[in-house]
């Protein structure tokens, strides 16, 4: 409906700047075109926001003043007020379902009375489930909400039309030839950019909101003490869990730790041989060979350690060595997170070898130092911000990398009471941040308990140290690029 | 000073510059083998996936002739399909064992002490009774007669088939024996038992625990595809509109700042704190349903859309200004000379980045869980818009669900999940670069 | 070019320290050296002029093997260091340039403290039998490269903290700790202010009394101030060799006449 006005604004507005012309468009400010979108828009984006508002605050409004309705007695001591909220609102739904499917005519909705119709029974008939027999006060509450609904929704798409038809008449009254349509509609297309760039700043916004709540929640049942500095992760849905978060972040670093022991050589060694000594044929080949591996999603790994590399390691490595651990292992997923790191280290540290000036590598050469002390001793040296910069980001890749270790590195806290070898012992199962929200969050959960809410301090804290990391190695590697330009 | 150059042959090399040579090689030796250690990773990666998954496309089909009588299935003798609908799957059981047994004695088959006719159609897939049973009530007519029906071998059959199981292994597990792998054997000869290509796990919804065979990737398919509709809907124009203003008209203040730097954190940020963000915004605040393909292209629009941002910026900026120069000097606007030269320009590298953004949010696993994703779906969603909202799975998501199940079976679906995966990113990164080399202009 | 004082020439008895023979350098398709012959002497110092892209950096770099370190750079012809080919195989590059030592036109000292910079190449080569050893050949370096009061008090400092004359000279004496037979110089001092390189051009001549030194320049009058020999290349070629006096004065080649006089370049 909005949107016919809008056309009809469009065209409107179109003809009335032509004829304001003489039909001739060349006298006009702006294109004709732009004449009719400044009118569409003038009916279309107070309409829509107006639109969106009320669609915020009618059931706000609604429920604060049907809930007066259900006295304070006519809740019992198993419920809430809020539960017998959502009965009102299911009764009510239902009743409009009955009447769509013809079981049931408008005026028999709004005379229905619980002591005379088994009201159950016809809802479920239409397929509305209720989980109990319905209250008088409840079943009243449900009625009235029904009204207020459809009178707020009337009263809403009159208002909302209405604005709608101003808007597009007024920008149509303003339509002459001497009106600045273009630069109006410039503007607001520039208010459409700049809102499009800000969701970048939303995004994070929700993403600390979201979890700033919920572990206020949390903190609210579980000291947050215990949680900082407790050595014993032990969730217990009946209540009395041990919640400390070290056992999880012990996990998580040594993982990473393995992680990077692998990939930091590997990766710097790669990215030396790629920029220094491969010709243009082994580049050509290796280079988009080794990127591959940065384009496997990490679910590929997370299989790739539970079939191969955990029974791999079991089979070949523990159990010869006496340890009879199961498939998952620390070294298992360190192994493999260090392998899916191999790319993005060597890809960044490759950028930052090829950045060194050549002069100092004719400098050194010049010398008669060979490529490999020239390597060594002075691009290495003059790489090392930039290197450092990048272990970094690897480091907050493998701290937040999830599908691995909930795949690889198995469901047991590390056991830090138990004493120093068990928790170092790489062949142990051993549980990481990552793993426990995923593990904290999916089934059936009850966002009430602290063995839920604790997922949100994790990710948190989660989202702290990677961002920490990441600040810190793009301003290291900022700093960096600026000394070479 | 020791070691005297001056006035030394150059020919004469020196233990010094020898040593010095040797660690050279060393060093060499050590990148050469970086190389070799990550293309080597890469190649056992994929051929444990290829070679664990390529199982899922074959699977061993049973054909028989079975009878349907009409005294089990039509009581009344009426074809009418309200009432034939009384009889169960159950009721069809018997009679694919039967079929199984009749078969087995036609070819000379000698019962085994301890071996039940049970035992013998278990050979069959469970899910056989349920096809028998949605066969005849399409088909009313065919009660009373007997029919050629190919059905799918039970999951450790069909690991037998394909050299997964073997006797050794038959004898110690609980839902397979020895005789029954002599049946297979037999019906094998009879012409009754073969491997084919396996369209259905492309198409056919997941199936439950005990039925690994009859489990496919249709809904998680369909759900990864719908979440990449949304993504592509959302986060192409809203990426795209941010990187033109940041690009071309953002000034240099506090707000550009904090977008700049909001932009390339988001980018950094762990994907499990998208999904965090999902289902706290978009599940428990915002009321969207669980499991819904709508939250989680949403969350991986957020994904995404750095991606897209950085890549369209790129573009953006590889656009030279003498472009700009030229619309704005014959009188355009900055926004006409945006949108009407410079955006086209940019064009294909925006379509190369947004397909490489969209490849990676198909692999994206984490998040999803969070939404509740991993939960066991066997209904097609709905066809769009509605769809968006009904409960879906997603190919990785699908992956990791399989993995967590105990039937062996399923770890050769994971892999061959895995593989459908790749083939769908190498096609999307493939597309990607024939673009980038297509349309590639140098200034 | 009135006022230009021609360097005093060489007394002694010069020896032949590098002969060249038959140069030819093709980069790619290009052929940027053609058929160039030269004899540089010991203990004097020898100067490349002529216009930009005329090869003479090229023709310097193929002296010590520079060269080999780009790809599709290929060079022929016979270079004779003391008599010794220094491009068959046996030899070694990184043996070469120890004799052959190299300064670049931008002073490139590396990320390192001046001490650490000077005693790169010491280090290395194994020259210094200890600690003390090496302090000595340090501080000897850095007095020979005129650098050692500005610097004796930082040698910790880094040694890109130094201004772009300083940098040039910690270069040249990074170059001469090796102790070389021959110094190149690539236009030492193009980046230089005038002070500076009048500096480093007082540095050449004292260089002179130990090495043979090669130094490309495109400014003549340096060439005039610091050289014995002069060899001017123009478009790959080398069009005339001889004293730099006789070259500057009395050249016998039209196209170094043009040149000199500031018709072509």
């Amino acid at each position: 409906m909005v949107f016919a006005v809008a056309a009809i604004g469009f065209w409107a507005a179109r003809n009335r700047a032509m004829t304001s012309a003489d039909g001739d468009s060349r006298a006009l400010h702006s294109l004709p075109n732009y004449y009719g979108t400044n009118a569409a828009l003038s009916a279309i984006v107070p309409s829509l926001a107006v639109l969106a508002l009320w669609l915020i605050m009618q059931p706000l409004l609604i429920e604060t003043s049907v809930s007066k309705l259900i006295p304070d007695a006519a809740i019992s001591e198993d419920t809430t007020r809020s539960l017998m909220m959502s009965d009102v609102r299911r009764i009510a739904h239902g009743l409009d379902t009955a009447i769509a499917e013809g079981g049931m005519t408008p005026d028999e909705a709004t005379g229905l009375r619980s002591e005379l119709t088994n009201l159950r029974e016809r809802l479920a008939s239409v397929g509305v489930a209720l989980g109990s027999d319905v209250q008088a006060e409840v079943l009243f509450a449900a009625q009235k909400y029904r009204m207020m609904t459809r009178r707020a929704s009337l009263y809403m798409m009159f208002s909302v039309l209405t604005l709608a038809m101003i808007g597009a008449a007024y920008a149509w009254s303003r339509s002459d030839k001497d009106f600045r349509a273009r630069n109006i509609v410039e503007k607001a297309v520039l208010a459409l950019l700049i809102s499009a760039a800000s969701i970048a700043i939303l995004t994070t916004l929700g993403i600390v909101m979201s979890m700033l709540f919920e572990t206020w929640n949390f903190f609210g049942q579980y000291e947050a003490t215990s949680f900082f500095f407790g050595i014993k992760w032990a969730p217990d849905f009946r209540g009395d869990s041990a919640l400390g978060i070290l056992p999880l972040l012990w996990g998580t670093l040594y993982i990473s730790l393995i992680a990077l022991v692998v990939a930091v050589p590997i990766g710097l060694f790669a990215a030396i041989y790629m920029s220094e000594y491969a010709g243009p044929g082994l580049r050509a080949v290796a280079k988009p060979l080794i990127e591959i591996l940065a384009g496997i999603p990490t679910i590929v790994y997370g299989l790739f350690a539970l079939l191969t590399v955990g029974p791999a390691l079991r089979d070949y490595f523990a159990q010869p060595l006496g340890f009879s651990g199961g498939a998952d292992s620390v070294l298992t997923a360190g192994l493999v997170m260090g392998i899916m790191l191999i790319p993005f280290v060597s890809s960044l540290s490759d950028d930052i070898i090829n950045a060194v000036p050549q002069s100092l590598r004719d400098g050194s050469l010049g010398l008669g130092a060979t490529k490999s002390e020239t390597i060594r001793q002075v691009i290495i040296p003059a790489a090392l911000p930039g290197i450092v910069g990048a272990v970094l980001l690897a480091t907050s890749r493998a701290i937040g990398e999830t599908m691995i270790v909930v795949m690889g590195a198995g469901a047991a806290a590390a056991q830090l009471d138990k004493g120093l070898l068990e928790a170092i012992n790489p062949l142990e199962a051993m549980t990481t941040v990552t793993t426990r929200i995923v593990s904290q969050l999916t089934g059936d959960t009850d966002f009430a308990a602290p063995e839920t809410l604790v997922a949100f301090a994790l990710g948190l804290t989660l989202f702290v140290i990677t961002l920490g990391l990441n600040v810190l190695a793009l301003y290291i590697v900022r700093k960096y690029r600026e000394q070479y330009e | 000073m020791s070691t005297e150059i001056q006035g030394s042959s150059l020919f004469a090399i020196t233990d010094n510059v020898r040593r010095r040579n040797l660690a050279e090689k060393r060093f060499r030796a050590y990148g050469l083998s970086a190389i070799a250690v990550g293309i080597i990773a890469l190649i056992v990666l994929l051929s444990s996936v290829l070679s664990n998954g390529s199982g899922a496309f074959m699977q061993t089909y049973v054909t028989l002739q079975v009878e349907l009588p009409a005294d089990k299935l039509d009581k009344q003798g009426n074809r009418n399909v309200e009432e034939m609908k009384s009889v169960s799957t159950f009721g069809y059981t018997p009679l694919i064992r039967a079929a199984v047994v009749a078969r087995a004695d036609q070819l000379g088959w000698g019962m085994p002490d301890g071996m039940t006719p049970k035992d013998m159609g278990a050979i069959i897939s469970k899910e056989a009774a349920a096809q028998l049973r949605r066969f005849v009530l399409a088909n009313p007519d065919v009660v009373g007669m007997t029919v050629t029906l190919e059905m799918l071998a039970n999951g450790r059959v069909d690991g037998y088939m394909k050299g997964r199981v073997d006797r050794e292994i038959a004898a110690l597990d609980g839902n397979v024996s020895p005789q029954q792998l002599d049946l297979v054997d037999l019906l094998v000869e009879g012409g009754n038992l073969e491997k084919r290509f396996n369209f259905a796990f492309l198409t056919s919804p997941d199936a439950s625990g005990q039925r690994p065979e009859a489990a496919g990737l249709g809904v998680a398919i369909l759900g990864s595809l719908y979440m990449m509709m949304i993504v592509l809907v959302l986060a192409l124009p809203i990426g795209v509109a941010a990187s033109i203003y940041l690009e071309e008209f953002a000034p240099t203040n506090k707000w550009t700042d904090l977008i700049e730097v909001n932009i390339s954190n988001l980018a950094a940020v762990p994907s499990i704190v998208f999904g965090i963000l999902g289902l706290a915004i978009f599940i428990n605040f915002g009321g969207m349903p669980q499991s819904a393909p709508i939250v989680g292209g949403l969350v991986l629009t957020l994904m995404t859309l750095p991606t897209i941002i950085i890549a369209t910026r790129a573009s953006l900026k590889s656009v030279p200004p003498s472009i700009r120069d030229a619309a704005l000097g014959v009188g355009a606007s900055k926004m006409q000379s945006v949108f009407h030269h410079v955006l086209p320009l940019a064009a294909p590298g925006i379509l190369t980045g947004t397909i490489i953004g969209l490849a990676q949010a198909l692999g994206e696993t984490a998040p999803l869980l969070l939404i509740g994703m991993v939960a066991f779906v066997k209904e097609f969603p709905a066809a769009p818009p509605e769809g968006f909202f009904d409960p879906a799975s997603a190919l990785p998501v699908q992956v990791y669900n399989w993995t967590q199940r105990a039937d062996a079976g399923f770890v050769e679906r994971a892999s061959g999940a895995i593989i459908v995966l790749l083939v769908f990113l190498i096609i999307m990164n493939a597309v990607a670069v024939m673009l980038r080399r297509r349309f590639e202009r140098r200034w | 070019m009135n006022d230009m004082r021609i360097a005093e020439r060489a007394t002694h008895v010069s020896t032949r320290k590098i002969s060249a023979t038959g140069v030819q350098v093709h980069y790619g398709d290009t052929h940027a050296i053609k058929d160039v012959n030269v004899e540089i002497e010991d203990k004097t110092v020898t100067a490349f002029i002529g216009p930009s892209g005329c090869g003479k950096s090229t023709f310097l770099r193929c002296l010590n093997r520079m060269n080999d370190t780009i790809d599709i750079c290929r060079v022929s012809g016979q270079i004779l260091l003391d008599g010794e080919d220094i491009y068959d195989p046996k030899v070694d590059p990184v043996q070469l340039r120890a004799k052959v030592g190299m300064v670049f036109q931008k002073p490139n000292p590396f990320p390192k403290s001046i001490y650490d910079n000077v005693a790169y190449g010491p280090r290395i080569h194994g020259l210094a039998k200890n600690k003390a050893d090496l302090d000595d050949i340090v501080e000897k370096s850095l007095r020979r490269a005129a650098i050692w009061d500005e610097v004796k008090d930082r040698l910790d400092a880094p040694g890109t903290g130094l201004s772009g004359g300083q940098q040039q000279r910690l270069c040249i004496a990074r170059a001469v700790a090796t102790q070389p037979e021959v110094l190149l110089m690539d236009e030492p001092c193009s980046a230089l202010d005038p002070i500076a390189t009048a500096q480093v051009e007082e540095l050449i001549d004292d260089l002179r009394q130990k090495f043979s030194v090669v130094i490309v320049t495109h400014s003549m009058q340096q060439a005039a101030r610091v050289s014995q020999k002069t060899a001017f290349f123009h478009l790959g070629n080398l069009v005339e060799f001889g004293e730099t006096g006789q070259i500057f004065t009395n050249p016998i080649d039209p196209r170094t006449e043009s040149y000199i006089t500031g018709r072509i370049g």
